[in-house]
């Protein structure tokens, strides 16, 4: 019973909050809007990833995850992505000025077999590289680079920032309890548990000569 | 900048700007379907943001329905869980089913959890897109404009199958096939294709078809249906059930498979087979259509309390909703006459009867199971005023189950004649439902203690009828015309659009005109033959060449 109200009350903050952040989204399509009308509605949306985030963990840790494994068109998937993380509902870098966010061509790969189409769960890897995105966006100083890599059996998202290193979100990997009390824990938590979904995925953080960190996201195809 | 890996790349990632000129959202009509009413307004001036002037709203099933009847809608955004009864899955099935969304019209399934898909990956019907709820603005302006611009490279190929121009649906395929740049476009193209040659019944090639959208893609589950569903159009049974198994092994959940397999068993008189299958897909997706179908396979196979149980399912879920029937009740109310509980059908019968009042089929069918309750109760009087009832309702109607329930009635009365010559008839014009109407009269006549008469009713009529035509064809023969009528007459009594019958009748009108002369009567008669065989057996190459004969004689 007590399960089922706590159910009931989580479903309908969640809704809630998602009405708010429409009727927030579309206050700043208006002229004028003051600041606080931009930041009401960045915090709306940190709030419901951050709601979202903790209801995706605390599935994973109760049942587990139940991905929903769809064909997904990889360079649309994260075409759109990028473009949706560019429409004002990032977080604001801590340098204070704007993240240029692209794919990089060069280093995405598509695998001649799979032909650029990716089986997993949209909305879950969605989840996952979105809260990767706003890390990079956080730390970075200029720039912020996503590809894919598709190959037989595996399959990888890349977000690469060009901010101070691993250090401190490598500590936060290692900081087990404290893990889900700060937004970049809970994403990275986050991260693993739709690694771990996928079958044997894993997430990697590592830091790149010259500054900044390359996250990435590896599922396997599970056969 | 080329990197040879990134050939297959769509434009935004080749470096050309997102937007794409066939995206106009201004001049788009869109409906939204949820029934919580702010989600309902805060998707609307999402829309209207977006640019679409034409944004209308419904909070149910019915007004939606209503709405997609009488517009043409660009878009539909459908909420997933519409209320307890019916989901936006089983709208879009509905829609589907009865053919009543454009070829044109995209259908997006909205959805507040990603469980959902779990299953609706598992139907025939998909939605072209699911969007987890809440969605941004610009999640669904991308996704949008996605399938707006996929739309708008089918669209020649969808304009020509809403047109049933199927050919010319085919034709278009083959062109956009040419300049397809992508495995995703030809795949769409490809679906589009086996859909218009399935509606032209065209076998061969749509087989060529779904091997080519195998070659593609070999996992596609839409191809192995597809696949499936031809070996079976084709009588290739063991192929459609080994393709339709491999399908279900790889999703044990995937209902179309579990349906065709039941179809099969079911033709191949496995019913207990297609019991076992209809009931897989009932679990795994439950609605009022497939509660009906186990209700129906259940009480043929004589298990009344599983007939019962899914009969009522079937009652509660389509309760109020445009998937509701008032065959149900008849159903249930049968299946509890046959277990004994008269009190009970007479109840289901008179709350059925508040609901879908007193007429057509309905009235005949309830009165002739009320009859069946009211003698097990004890009423003789008014079990045999109730058949009377049917009986003078039922005039020219001819539907099977509505005979049968009234011959059981007439049997249970004691009314053998009546009783005999409405199982037989119920046989004789059950078309292609010949098998299952057969079992329900075989059932009906073991129920009240026939079982001697059981062959006759069900082979009888027809061996009485090919009697009769021989002897009709010697007296014919030996150029007795009036009494051949009479033999020819009293066997199209039995069955008047029995092939035999008409065709003697005809051949015998015609020698008649051939030996006694121009006779306006005859003339007449041999017309309104001619002209019922031609609708039931066009362009039959015997009724042609009597239709030759029959101009040269009246010519002369």
């Amino acid at each position: 019973m007590h399960e089922t109200l706590s159910a009931l009350v989580v479903h309908d903050i969640k809704n809630a909050l998602a009405l708010l952040e429409i009727d927030l989204e579309q206050l700043n399509h208006h002229k004028d809007v003051p600041p606080e009308g931009r930041r009401a509605y960045r915090r709306c949306i940190e709030l419901k990833n951050r709601l979202i985030s903790f209801l995706t963990l605390y599935k994973h840790d109760q049942s587990g995850l139940r991905p929903v494994i769809v064909e997904v068109d990889l360079a649309e998937f994260v075409e759109d992505m990028i473009r949706n993380s560019q429409s004002g509902m990032m977080v604001p870098s801590h340098q204070g000025h704007e993240i240029a966010v692209r794919i990089d061509h060069d280093k995405t790969k598509i695998d001649g077999a799979n032909g650029g189409i990716g089986q997993f769960d949209e909305n879950l890897v969605e989840l996952a590289l979105e809260s990767a995105l706003n890390n990079a966006v956080r730390y970075a100083r200029h720039n912020v680079l996503v590809w894919f890599e598709q190959e037989q059996d595996a399959l990888t998202f890349n977000v690469l920032d060009d901010g101070v290193g691993v250090g401190v979100v490598d500590e936060l990997m290692q900081r087990k309890i404290a893990e889900k009390s700060s937004s970049t824990g809970l994403g990275l938590a986050l991260c693993k548990a739709v690694a771990e979904a996928h079958g044997a995925g894993s997430v990697l953080l590592e830091s790149v000569t010259g500054g900044g960190t390359l996250f990435s996201l590896v599922l396997r195809r599970i056969v | 900048m080329a990197n040879p890996n990134v050939q297959g790349l769509s434009a935004g990632i080749r470096g050309k700007p997102f937007e794409n000129e066939y995206v106009n959202f201004s001049r788009l009509t869109a409906l939204v379907v949820d029934d919580i009413s702010a989600m309902r307004h805060a998707i609307r001036s999402q829309l209207q943001s977006l640019g679409m002037n034409s944004v209308r709203m419904a909070s149910n099933a019915e007004e939606a329905l209503e709405q997609i009847k009488s517009t043409s809608f660009d878009l539909i955004l459908c909420d997933y869980n519409l209320n307890k009864s019916s989901s936006g899955q089983h709208f879009l099935e509905y829609l589907r089913n009865e053919n009543i969304l454009s070829s044109t019209c995209i259908f997006v399934m909205l959805t507040a959890e990603a469980e959902y898909s779990s299953v609706a990956n598992a139907v025939e019907f998909i939605p072209d897109d699911y969007l987890l709820k809440p969605c941004s603005e610009s999640k669904l302006r991308s996704r949008l404009e996605r399938l707006l611009d996929r739309r708008a490279f089918l669209m020649p190929v969808l304009n020509a199958i809403n047109g049933k121009l199927y050919d010319l649906a085919v034709e278009e395929c083959d062109k956009l096939l040419l300049i397809a740049q992508d495995d995703r476009r030809r795949m769409d193209v490809l679906r589009r294709k086996a859909e218009a040659q399935l509606a032209l019944e065209d076998y061969t090639q749509i087989l060529a078809t779904y091997m080519l959208a195998a070659s593609i893609r070999d996992d596609a589950p839409w191809v192995k249906m597809g696949m499936a569903r031809v070996h079976y159009a084709l009588g290739d049974y063991s192929q459609a059930i080994e393709i339709a198994s491999q399908l279900i092994e790889s999703n044990k959940n995937y209902v179309a498979a579990y349906e065709l397999l039941a179809k099969i068993r079911r033709e191949t008189e496995d019913d207990e087979g297609a019991f076992e299958m209809l009931n897989r897909s009932t679990a795994i997706l439950p609605s009022a259509k497939r509660y009906r179908s186990v209700s129906q396979a259940a009480f043929l196979l004589g298990k009344l309390e599983e007939a019962k149980s899914s009969a009522e399912a079937a009652i509660s879920l389509s309760n109020g909703s445009m998937v509701e029937r008032s065959g149900d009740y008849l159903s249930l109310a049968q299946t509890l006459v046959d277990m004994g509980d008269f009190k009970a059908a007479i109840a289901t019968l008179e709350k059925s009867a508040r609901k879908h009042g007193d007429l057509g089929f309905f009235g005949v069918a309830k009165d002739a199971i009320l009859a069946q309750a009211y003698f097990d109760a004890g009423d003789i009087a008014k079990a045999h005023k109730l058949v009377e009832r049917s009986k003078s309702l039922l005039a020219n109607r001819t539907n099977s189950f509505v005979m049968t329930a009234l011959g059981k009635a007439a049997l249970k009365t004691g009314d053998m004649v009546l009783g005999l010559k409405l199982m037989t008839q119920a046989v004789q014009s059950s078309g292609r439902d010949e098998r299952r109407i057969a079992r329900h009269v075989k059932k009906s006549m073991l129920d009240t203690g026939h079982n001697d008469r059981i062959e006759d009713v069900i082979d009888g009529g027809r061996k009485r009828i090919l009697v009769l035509v021989d002897e009709s064809t010697k007296l014919m023969r030996i150029a007795r015309f009036v009494e051949a009528n009479q033999k020819v007459l009293e066997a199209l009594e039995i069955h008047n659009e029995n092939f035999e019958a008409l065709m003697t009748a005809t051949q015998l009108h015609l020698l008649w005109l051939k030996h006694e002369g121009l006779n306006t009567v005859i003339i007449e008669r041999a017309k309104f033959y001619l002209s019922t065989l031609d609708k039931l057996i066009p362009n039959n190459l015997k009724v042609m060449n009597f239709y030759r004969f029959f101009n040269e004689i009246v010519s002369k």
